[in-house]
């Protein structure tokens, strides 16, 4: 049959919309970092269930590059004077050989304040001078340190922390957190939504509550929200904001870890503890220890910092599963570095 | 080569003046109507004139309202800076009130008060404009057809803003206004009821959405695969069949063994429509007043399958004797 | 015999893509064709297959057979029968089988005498199928990304596959998918509502005509986009809705990999905000 209409130019222009469009899509992702690269993904579930962490090589590189872990100083002795022997005003590491004293303040010096050195935390005229907040804050750290890898092995396993695991060389942690009032500054009759609908790093810029932690890591409010029983069983359980409320804490674990929630849950019953990877454990116990860490630790330090290190609320900073993380679902992509250093793990001196 | 497949008008045939309606000299309309040959290339180039009348007017002013409502509040919630609202746009909304306010008819305005009166407005729209829909089919002498599956959407609507939070007992089950804040409110809301994949009603409601789109894909291609022999003229096909009605049936009878009439499938298309949101909110409904999970509901009605565990067994190590709380 | 009172007339030699007049007839009220024929043979071999992975499964209930795809770790080659390879099998048989359909329905289109339109239409749906087991999994590497072939694993699928980017529904092509689903289904209410209303007028009143349901949509909404352009609206809408979905899935995870909210972060930090 021949044509006895020609295709009407607007079919052409039809076309050319879709290339267009194709070629706008691809642009997008291209400039949101897209390498072309094929990902790479590793299965966390039974065939077919969709659990499976997915990564761009180029990610896995630059994470690789963000995680090399600076290399251990010399052992030192367990034996010779006593570090409360040699130094004054020891008042943690009071178990240490004065060798192993020495051996942290360095590593200390390397891993928190390497531009800074002694000073950042001494009155180098008189290095016990305990005048300066940097060094109350140090020392509270230590004892933090030592409670992780004694008490939290649930969490931390034999691989421990070190001041490096979440400092990096910086005299502040890069992922400290605050608690967040958001944009709002007085409402007056107007809605004030709860502290829900405005994008942040924690909520992984979705508009889902603002500030999770506050409630779920300094406080311990319920996490778990899922109906227990098929039939409802209570006049009212969870709200919807407190659903809310979870599933942010859920994305800032997620991208503090660089994982999906498929790393932990099979999503067709998030709640069933049969039905979750091993790692839902460990990430568990974590919940737990930076509850601990943010209220026997870091909260109480509020009054001992100076305004310019207090958040907008006039809160003392704290540590969530990015503190640690970064990024990785291992810190420090699992790399045992508290083994070469046992001076942290509050050993005893022999 | 290809043939012309009627996608485009080519050629626009025009009245010397836009044709003011059926019964124009008892229905008083507003406007005289004007052609935009851009929309008589896809279908019709005519627009106007339009029947205002009361119920439509005040259906939109009330609309109007609920939209100002709204969007002043977000507004407020970025300290009314023009630009951060821009920004946020999509991330903004007026949530429920709280859930210790309960269904108190009055909460403060700043803590869902507002929501509830810009629900008013919207609802009161809604029902003015269906009857406003009603109405016009009845000024016609038509059938009310529309307004019926108009009413199947506010069945929806209705359940999900207020018949379902009022039998929960809390304003703060309802669904907040917002882009990407409905969008939270579904996923919590699978998350906090155990997942909506496994209510039968969502699982229906969704089948007649796919549905639908499938019926609208079947029907309306093979409209234009009959147009060459004036299958667009339904109402006369159904009246009177022609080549271009048996053809049509002919193909699906051919092809699946089975085909509607010109008549029957625009009442397959009205019922898969309209079944959308009916089954929708019957899921919606019954989720959290009957049912608390549907996850466990469906283990207990024998539906999950059993996956092979991949790790060793995993247990809540809250319940572990002597577990940090 | 399962034939309509007009049916005879319409049943003509010819119009055959392949096979000239060998398949050129019918069975009962289906036509066969050479595609009917390959049509068969895929679908019944896709069938027996599904009948023989639930046989080898732990369960007859319809509700949880699963037919799942293989471990990632065999990436894009063939995995045993028992572990994958039986739904490596299924997919090539279904999508055989839809191909065939698609280009049954071209050979009846040629005998009829009309446009393309619905074999069109039905290949976006197989455009869409295709890219959830063919090419997307190509595209990441594995066939075990693809979606199984069971009633509730499917959706359990589809709930991690949204969980691994945190939280699908800010995914930009699935909102205008879903966008285009729930617009298709408000307006093929509206179609069919309005070809039954003036079908079925009021009591006492005659069957109305295309000027009354112009007249009812301009009273209504000021505009009434006629007889012809609804249907093309119509199949807009359902193909739209069918490719954004495809689009909405084969963006995930080829191209991105992270949570679709961090997605919007190049709106959120474009340089006109500062």
């Amino acid at each position: 049959m021949k044509p006895d209409i020609t295709l009407p130019k607007y079919l052409a222009l039809g076309y050319l919309a879709v290339v267009i469009g194709v070629l706008t899509t691809v642009s997008v992702f291209l400039a949101l970092g897209w390498t072309g690269e094929r990902i790479h993904a590793t299965q966390n579930g039974y065939r077919g269930t969709a659990m499976a962490q997915i990564q761009f090589p180029a990610a896995e590189r630059a994470l690789k590059a963000a995680n090399v872990v600076p290399e251990a100083l010399d052992p030192a002795s367990p034996d010779g004077d006593k570090a409360t022997d040699v130094y004054q005003n020891v008042q943690v590491l009071k178990d240490l050989r004065a060798e192993q004293f020495g051996r942290v303040m360095s590593s200390i010096t390397e891993w928190v304040s390497p531009d800074e050195g002694c000073a950042y935390c001494h009155n180098v005229e008189n290095m016990a001078d305990d005048s300066l907040y940097t060094k109350k804050v140090a020392r509270r750290m230590l004892e933090m340190t030592r409670h992780i890898n004694k008490d939290w092995k649930d969490h931390v396993a034999a691989t421990g922390v070190t001041c490096y695991t979440c400092h990096k060389g910086n005299p502040v942690p890069a992922n400290v957190w605050f608690a967040d009032p958001g944009p709002q500054k007085d409402a007056g009759v107007m809605a004030t939504n709860d502290g829900m609908t405005h994008p942040n790093k924690t909520n992984a810029s979705s508009s889902l509550p603002l500030d999770p932690l506050s409630p779920l890591l300094l406080g311990k409010e319920t996490i778990r929200v899922a109906g227990t029983t098929g039939l409802p069983a209570k006049p009212y359980g969870a709200s919807i904001q407190t659903t809310e409320r979870t599933y942010s804490l859920m994305m800032h674990m997620s991208t503090s870890l660089g994982v999906n929630c498929t790393f932990c849950h099979n999503s067709r019953s998030f709640s069933d503890w049969d039905q979750s990877t091993p790692q839902r454990v460990t990430a568990w116990h974590g919940i737990q220890m930076v509850r601990d860490l943010n209220t026997t630790y870091l909260d109480p330090l509020q009054p001992v910092y100076p305004p310019n290190r207090l958040g907008p609320l006039g809160d003392a900073p704290k540590v969530s599963c990015a503190t640690c993380h970064q990024g990785a679902n291992k810190p420090l992509l699992g790399a045992q570095m508290a083994k070469d250093y046992p001076e942290l793990g509050g050993v005893k001196a022999p | 080569m290809a043939y012309y497949q009627n996608i485009f008008t080519q050629v626009q045939v025009r009245a010397e003046a836009p044709d003011m309606g059926v019964a124009h000299e008892t229905i008083e309309r507003t406007g005289k109507g004007f052609f935009v040959h851009l929309f008589g290339r896809f279908g019709n180039a005519q627009i106007g004139p339009i029947y205002l009348g009361n119920l439509g007017v005040v259906s939109l002013l009330c609309g109007f309202i609920a939209f100002e409502i709204i969007g002043l509040n977000m507004w407020a919630s970025v300290n009314w800076s023009p630009g951060q609202f821009l920004r946020q746009l999509f991330w903004l909304a007026l949530e429920p009130p709280p859930p210790q306010y309960g269904l108190r008819i009055m909460p403060p305005l700043r803590e869902g008060g507002w929501w509830l009166i810009a629900g008013f407005f919207l609802t009161t729209s809604l029902l003015l404009w269906w009857l406003r829909m009603y109405r016009r089919a009845r000024a016609l002498g038509m059938g009310t057809h529309t307004a019926w599956a108009f009413a199947a959407a506010i069945w929806l609507y209705l359940v999900l803003g207020f018949i379902r939070p009022v039998l929960m007992g809390h304003w703060s089950e309802a669904v907040p206004f917002g882009i990407f804040p409905h969008l939270d409110w579904t996923a919590a809301f699978s998350i906090r009821y155990g997942n909506l994949f496994y209510n039968p009603f969502h699982m229906l409601s969704i089948a007649f959405l796919y549905g639908s789109a499938l019926l609208f894909a079947m029907h309306a291609a093979t409209i234009l695969a009959v147009s060459r022999f004036g299958g667009e003229r339904e109402i006369e096909q159904i009246i009177d069949r022609g080549t271009a009605s048996e053809r049509a049936a002919l193909f699906w009878r051919w092809t699946m063994g089975f085909n509607a009439t010109m008549e029957s499938i625009h009442r397959w298309a009205w019922w898969f429509a309209v079944l959308c949101p009916l089954t929708g909110g019957i899921g919606i409904l019954l989720t959290g007043t009957v049912v608390d999970n549907w996850y466990l509901w469906g283990v207990q009605h024998g539906i999950a399958p059993a996956y092979p565990h991949v790790f060793p067994p995993v247990i809540d190590p809250a319940s572990v004797v002597g577990a940090v709380k | 015999m399962a034939m309509l009172s007009f049916e005879r007339k319409y049943r003509v030699r010819g119009g055959t893509l392949v096979g000239g007049d060998l398949f050129d007839f019918w069975v009962g009220p289906f036509y066969v064709g050479f595609f009917g024929v390959t049509t068969a043979i895929f679908a019944l071999l896709g069938t027996a297959l599904i009948i023989y992975g639930a046989a080898i499964g732990p369960t007859w209930n319809i509700w949880q057979i699963n037919i799942a795809p293989p471990d990632l770790k065999y990436g894009l080659g063939f995995a045993p029968l028992k572990e994958g390879g039986l739904w490596q099998v299924i997919t090539i048989c279904a999508t055989g089988a839809f191909v065939s359909w698609a280009l049954r329905e071209v050979e009846i289109c040629r005998k009829l005498g009309m446009g393309y339109h619905v074999p069109f239409a039905f290949s976006v749906a197989i455009l869409a199928y295709v890219t959830l087991v063919i090419f997307r999994p190509v595209l990441m590497g594995a066939w075990g990304h693809g979606f199984p072939y069971g009633i509730l694993s499917h959706l359990d699928w589809v709930s991690n596959t949204g969980y691994q980017y945190l939280h699908f529904h800010y995914n930009p092509a699935h909102m205008l998918a879903i966008t285009f689903f729930f617009t298709t289904t408000f307006a093929l209410s509206l179609h069919g509502a309005l070809v039954l209303s003036s079908v079925n007028p009021a009591k006492g009143e005659d069957v109305k005509t295309a000027e009354h349901e112009d007249t009812f949509f301009r009273d209504a909404i000021g505009y009434s986009i006629g007889t012809l352009g609804i249907h093309r609206l119509g199949l807009f809408l359902a193909l739209s809705a069918v490719f954004w979905s495809a689009v909405c899935i084969i963006i995930s995870g080829p191209i991105w990999t992270r949570g679709w909210p961090e997605w919007w972060n190049w709106w959120l930090n474009l340089p006109i905000w500062r």
